[in-house]
């Protein structure tokens, strides 16, 4: 089976982030994993391990995206393709879906396996796409894969009414939840490996396509501007006696609040 | 004229809240308005999805839509979409419709956002207002498309009281069955439970409960409300609380009137799926704990304490 792994580099949630004149201060933010991504690499290694497998990864974006693909050749990764072309600074999730499916059409891939969404955006729209674009089924927020046989994947995906059951005939598209599984810290041993491994680098034309071929440069919506969130302010704390600061905020929530 | 149809959000068979507020906020912006539900046994109803406001009612029922799918889901939205040359397609906040959505986008050649909290509309611009990075930063998304498929956060649009709609059915033929995708078995949530998506209240467990003891004795304070039972990610993985249960950017999103955290701490990703709240209560050990930093009223204290006097004050209160 070939896997083809997406995992693109967010900027970490964690810190606090700062708006200025409708856009985003850079200084001070650092750039991580999609948490997501980083499930759908432990996703695919696990394949690897269980089922046999060769995994790839591929990631769009600049430069620095090569500390990220190095982390998951770490992980077990097999094979790294860097997309980087400028051309695709304004992308939205129908031009990387583009991208992918060249990069999908250039290997014989049986599965794609991506994060549900990526933390930069909550779009949680690429993979699906992708499954669109390609023509091949696709089963979103999936937090199981099993190997049916050479054709076809068990998945668990969490639904509306339940956890629902679907086999799937590849190739196909799954996007993963992080209750799939614990992503991996990488061993020492894997992090030396990783250091040596070379990494496959393309810009659109090296993909064989263009800017206007992926949609780079007329995308279907762009940011027009960030703003501050409106963020919720702390409100009235209470320490002490259990019971009377208790009955003291039970009051403020019907009589203050009236939500009671 | 912006054209508006709304994706009917229904469960075990019975319309959701976001249907009308959908179709509200349709109408406020001067649009006409049709639904689309789809299903198995939905015909019946046809009248609620017009007093939800809508002008026109296209009804997939089939007996093969009885289990969610999205490739046939997508398919009829796409089919009522065409119909009613529909420029702005809205799902509800689901499961579903972030599954269809895109789906739907990609077959329209539409534009697609997720999670938006506002839209408006300068004659054929359409712009949206939508949360990103977790919630901490807001975006305004300009479409350059003529068409836009969108799903709504919980609680972004209100209900207007005062809406109606007419009746006007159209019956649309179910699309095949996707063969390539086959759900084979639905482990059902537990029935008779309170949603969480469209619960009044929602008090969520951490965990500060501990083990099964803990999470009974906030499930009784629950109860006593009428509350949707949640969970913080922490009990989940723990193997304590079921997976639906939890509330958070990658579980369920939740606008209640009042939210109670106990013993939940307040990761960024919680907070991200509850800070849309009217009122929110936390009760933790740790006067630190984050959740505190978003809380309304905050009690600092051990939940074995604290939640047996709050059924009790709560109790006194209500009779």
């Amino acid at each position: 089976m070939k896997i083809l792994t997406t995992a693109k580099k967010v900027v970490d949630v964690e810190l606090t982030i700062h708006v200025e004149n409708g856009a985003i201060v850079e200084d001070g933010l650092q750039y991580v994993i999609n948490a997501w991504d980083e499930n759908a690499v432990e996703a695919s290694v696990q394949l690897k391990e269980n089922n046999g497998a060769e995994t790839t990864l591929v990631s769009i974006g600049g430069e620095d995206n090569t500390d990220m693909i190095r982390k998951c050749y770490a992980m077990g990764i097999d094979n790294g393709i860097h997309i980087d072309d400028p051309a695709l600074d304004k992308a939205d999730s129908f031009v990387f879906a583009k991208v992918l499916q060249k990069v999908y059409e250039k290997g014989d891939y049986d599965l794609v396996i991506t994060g549900k969404q990526a933390q930069d955006t909550d779009s949680g729209q690429t993979g699906i796409i992708l499954a669109e674009v390609l023509g091949v089924p696709c089963v979103s927020n999936v937090i199981d894969i099993e190997v049916v046989d050479d054709s076809h994947i068990k998945v668990s995906r969490l639904g509306d009414a339940g956890t629902e059951i679907v086999e799937v005939e590849l190739p196909a598209v799954v996007t993963v939840s992080d209750s799939i599984n614990e992503p991996r810290l990488p061993a020492m041993r894997g992090i030396m490996m990783a250091k040596k491994k070379k990494i496959q680098v393309m810009d659109l034309a090296a993909l064989g396509t263009s800017p206007d071929e992926v949609g780079g440069a007329a995308p279907k919506s762009e940011i027009a501007e960030f703003m501050a969130s409106k963020s919720r302010q702390a409100g009235q704390k209470f320490e002490g006696d259990a019971a009377e600061i208790t009955a003291r905020v039970v009051d403020l929530l019907a009589n203050e609040a009236k939500v009671l | 004229m912006a054209k508006v149809l709304v994706i009917a959000d229904i469960k075990q068979g019975v319309l959701k809240g976001s249907t009308a507020e959908l179709l509200s906020k349709a109408k406020a912006i001067g649009a006409q308005t049709a639904v689309v539900a789809i299903g198995s046994n939905i015909e019946s109803l046809t009248s609620e999805l017009a007093n939800a406001g809508s002008d026109t009612q296209y009804i997939v029922d089939d007996p093969g839509l009885e289990l969610f799918s999205a490739g046939p889901f997508a398919s009829c939205v796409v089919d009522a979409a065409n119909q009613f040359d529909a420029n702005l397609i809205w799902f509800g906040f689901s499961e579903s419709g972030k599954a269809v959505a895109p789906r739907v986008a990609a077959q329209l050649e539409a534009a697609c956002a997720t999670e938006i909290i506002d839209v408006t509309l300068d004659g054929d611009q359409i712009e949206v207002t939508r949360p990103a990075i977790a919630n901490k930063v807001m975006q305004r998304v300009k479409v350059n498309t003529e068409r836009l498929v969108a799903v709504v956060r919980a609680g972004a649009f209100e209900a207007d009281e005062g809406i109606s709609g007419t009746e006007n059915v159209v019956k649309l033929s179910a699309p095949a069955a996707d063969l390539k995708a086959v759900i084979k078995e639905l482990l059902s949530d537990a029935s008779g439970e309170i949603d969480l998506a469209d619960a009044d209240v929602v008090i969520s467990v951490g965990r500060g409960a501990k083990d099964q003891a803990g999470i009974d004795l906030v499930k009784e304070l629950a109860n006593d409300l009428a509350a949707g039972f949640g969970s913080s990610r922490a009990m989940v993985d723990g193997g304590l609380m079921a997976h639906n249960k939890q509330v958070g950017q990658t579980g369920k999103i939740v606008a209640p009137t009042l939210y109670m955290a106990i013993g939940i701490s307040g990761a960024i990703q919680h907070l991200a799926g509850m800070n849309g709240s009217k009122t929110i209560l936390a009760v933790n050990k740790d006067p630190e704990a984050p959740i505190f930093n978003v809380a309304d009223y905050g009690i600092v204290g051990d939940l074995f304490e604290v939640v047996p006097i709050l059924r009790e004050e709560i109790n006194k209160i209500r009779s």
